[in-house]
């Protein structure tokens, strides 16, 4: 059906609080929420369990193309809880799925402009490129200026191409401020109350066919070649022979063969934090796996969009070893699969606002399968 | 399928623009082991942990499979066996091929058998089937190193030197074959067939009479009793086992406990040189 999708790690964030565009795909920091008519609720932030705040683990851009409409801002926000005794809990872990449900293009430019919350008053400086080509150019000549610095330059750069690729066309004269805040650092969110991972950027990969995984496999070196194998099969004599074979599935003392299959598509790309198919079929490391359940506003039953993958915790604790405000050792899955409802319905009225484009925050469903 | 996920479309663009600046060397801010992270042609070599036991001995808190087999984690990931043993070698028993009659004529995979051992007290054996031959090795290579066991060597008579022998009778079974494994004096030699020789000495154990029964013929099944019978070596119950157990903190709660990094090491009892029952 779909083909899969590979998220694999591209580089750290320099300060794990800066803020990214909702384009981003990344793991860990805080979540960057577009411009919202309402903004986030407090509740769907904060854990079941325990009442404390969720942290954001990882952040996908997933925008979707259907035949009867497409959906380009598309965001899927993946929040978990690092108390001790939440994070083994699967109800600890939260989805969200934050759409804009119609194509209005120049209604994008106003909700810049309108009141923001707190927060956000940051991003409006960076989702506003006085136009692509001048940006990369004017960050030479403002070197001098207070609010970059010759580090920040780099920055702006990657800064400026991710805002290029936005394809929507700005107005550059409505906003035309000092050039020097269009391609402006990366801001931090003071937010200092939300727990916050190591936050490194994704970039995609496609899953390619089986050729890599015979590289991957070889364990360098046995000491067992081919030419061995002919002498040693030679060696038949004193009656005995290796009659009475039969096909064996593969097996290990502490892995059945559904695991085996699951650590064999691991190790053709070692390194992939989540695994993206939408509506394909998800990798189970276990036989039994529960099923989804509905999708709460249209009743249908979800389908599998993404999973995340262990490769993920291993890269969050190698970079938590400097501060011990978290405990990621809490958290034992082996992958957590997530599931959204297939006809990506919006919760609310959005098909009577007219002309204006609405923007709907949906919680979907994750199963999270536990490393025991 | 009409739809279709643009995960892969919304991104493409971004994320090679991203991408290829990651190799700028920008990030080298933090310390340089993250600095080589993407980007690798290496990737056989650097082994990126997938369960919590991996991430443990990744970072060098589990130093021997001793303590793996103390607490009977169950290992998912050959590397950690690679980590965690020193030279330990692996060979080929046999190469068979193995047919299935389709449609369109007889299908041929091959099933090959590997044993891996360190000769000094832990073996492994592995059974693959794939549709060529190297592949099945490979395989069968991993999947023995997923399955090593340590393996209880014992005295005949006078308390001498190092054991040598299996410490009591024991017998392992598998389809109709049983292999029954008695402790001799040094100096003996491993008396068995050619096939279960192997399997015992790559485990360390260097006298042992045997005496097998059952269509032997069927190796597969006599290789497999064997690894079998070594598994119970260490599941008898002897008087040296009379005493009762301390017990120990497993290694998940021992580095999951925030508290227990900071604190004194009186939480954490001496490790115990005695593994537990088998599996």
């Amino acid at each position: 059906m779909g083909e899969v999708i590979l998220g694999m790690p591209g580089q750290w964030a320099h300060d794990y609080r800066e803020k990214a565009d909702h384009y981003t795909s990344k793991i860990g920091g805080l979540p960057d929420w577009p411009d919202l008519d309402i903004p986030v609720s407090g509740k769907l932030l904060l854990c079941d369990l325990c009442g404390g705040k969720l942290c954001l683990m990882a952040q996908i851009y997933a925008p979707l193309s259907m035949a009867e409409r497409s959906i380009d801002e598309r965001v899927i926000y993946v929040l978990g809880c690092m108390k001790k005794d939440c994070g083994s809990n699967p109800q600890s872990w939260r989805v969200l799925r934050l759409q804009r449900c119609k194509q209005d293009i120049e209604s994008k430019d106003e909700p810049l402009k309108a009141e923001q919350p707190e927060e956000e008053s940051t991003s409006v400086a960076e989702d506003k490129p006085t136009s692509q080509s001048s940006s990369v150019k004017v960050c030479d000549d403002e070197d001098s200026d207070s609010d970059i610095d010759l580090d920040d330059l780099a920055q702006a750069l990657e800064q400026a191409a991710t805002l290029a690729s936005n394809s929507k066309k700005q107005d550059g004269t409505k906003h035309t401020r000092k050039i020097v805040e269009g391609p402006v650092a990366k801001k931090l969110i003071y937010d200092l109350t939300t727990p916050v991972l190591p936050c490194f950027y994704i970039y995609s990969q496609r899953n390619s066919s089986e050729g890599r995984m015979d590289k991957a496999n070889f364990v360098g070196g046995s000491s067992i070649s081919l030419k061995e194998i002919e002498k040693s099969s030679g060696n038949e004599s004193e009656g005995e022979s290796w009659e009475g074979e039969a096909y064996e599935y593969d097996k290990a003392l502490g892995a059945d063969r559904t695991y085996l299959k699951f650590k064999k598509q691991l190790d053709a790309y070692p390194e992939q934090c989540f695994r993206y198919s939408y509506g394909g079929n998800a990798l189970f490391p276990v036989a039994n796996v529960p099923k989804p359940g509905a999708c709460k506003i249209c009743g249908s039953a979800r389908r599998f969009e993404l999973q995340l993958m262990p490769p993920l915790l291993y890269f969050l604790q190698e970079a938590s070893d400097d501060s011990s405000n978290f405990s990621i050792d809490g958290w034992t899955w082996l992958t957590i699969i997530i599931f959204t409802c297939p006809k990506n319905c919006c919760s609310g009225t959005c098909d009577e606002k007219s002309g204006n484009s609405c923007r709907c925050i949906v919680e979907e469903e994750a199963i999270v399968i536990q490393d025991d | 399928m009409a739809e279709r996920g643009g995960f892969g479309r919304g991104f493409g663009g971004r994320g090679d623009g991203e991408g290829g600046r990651g190799g700028r060397g920008r990030g080298g801010g933090r310390g340089d082991r993250r600095g080589g992270r993407r980007g690798n042609k290496s990737e056989e070599e650097k082994w990126v942990p997938v369960t919590k036991l991996g991430r443990l001995v990744k970072s060098g808190n589990i130093t021997s499979l001793e303590q793996i087999y103390l607490h009977s984690l169950p290992v998912k990931e050959h590397q950690i066996v690679d980590a965690l043993t020193k030279d330990l070698k692996d060979e080929v028993m046999k190469i068979t091929p193995v047919q299935k009659q389709t449609r369109a004529g007889q299908r041929t995979r091959f099933k090959a058998f590997v044993v891996v051992g360190d000769g000094n007290g832990h073996v492994g054996l592995g059974v693959k089937c794939a549709k060529e031959v190297a592949t099945a090795i490979r395989g069968a290579i991993i999947l023995a190193k997923l399955s090593v066991i340590p393996v209880r060597r014992g005295y005949w008579g006078n308390k001498i030197g190092l054991p040598h022998t299996v410490p009591c009778k024991v017998t392992g079974k598998c389809g109709s074959v049983t292999v029954r494994m008695v402790p001799a004096p040094r100096g003996a030699g491993i008396v068995a067939a050619r096939v279960p020789k192997k399997v015992l000495q790559f485990a360390g154990i260097e006298d042992v009479f045997t005496s097998s029964r059952g269509s032997t013929k069927i190796l597969g099944n006599f290789v497999k009793a064997t690894f079998d019978c070594l598994m119970k070596t260490y599941g008898f119950l002897t008087p040296d086992f009379w005493m009762e157990t301390r017990f120990s903190n497993s290694p998940y709660q021992q580095y999951t406990d925030l508290l227990s990094k900071q604190a004194t090491k009186a939480i954490l009892p001496p490790t115990e040189e005695i593994p537990p029952v088998e599996v």
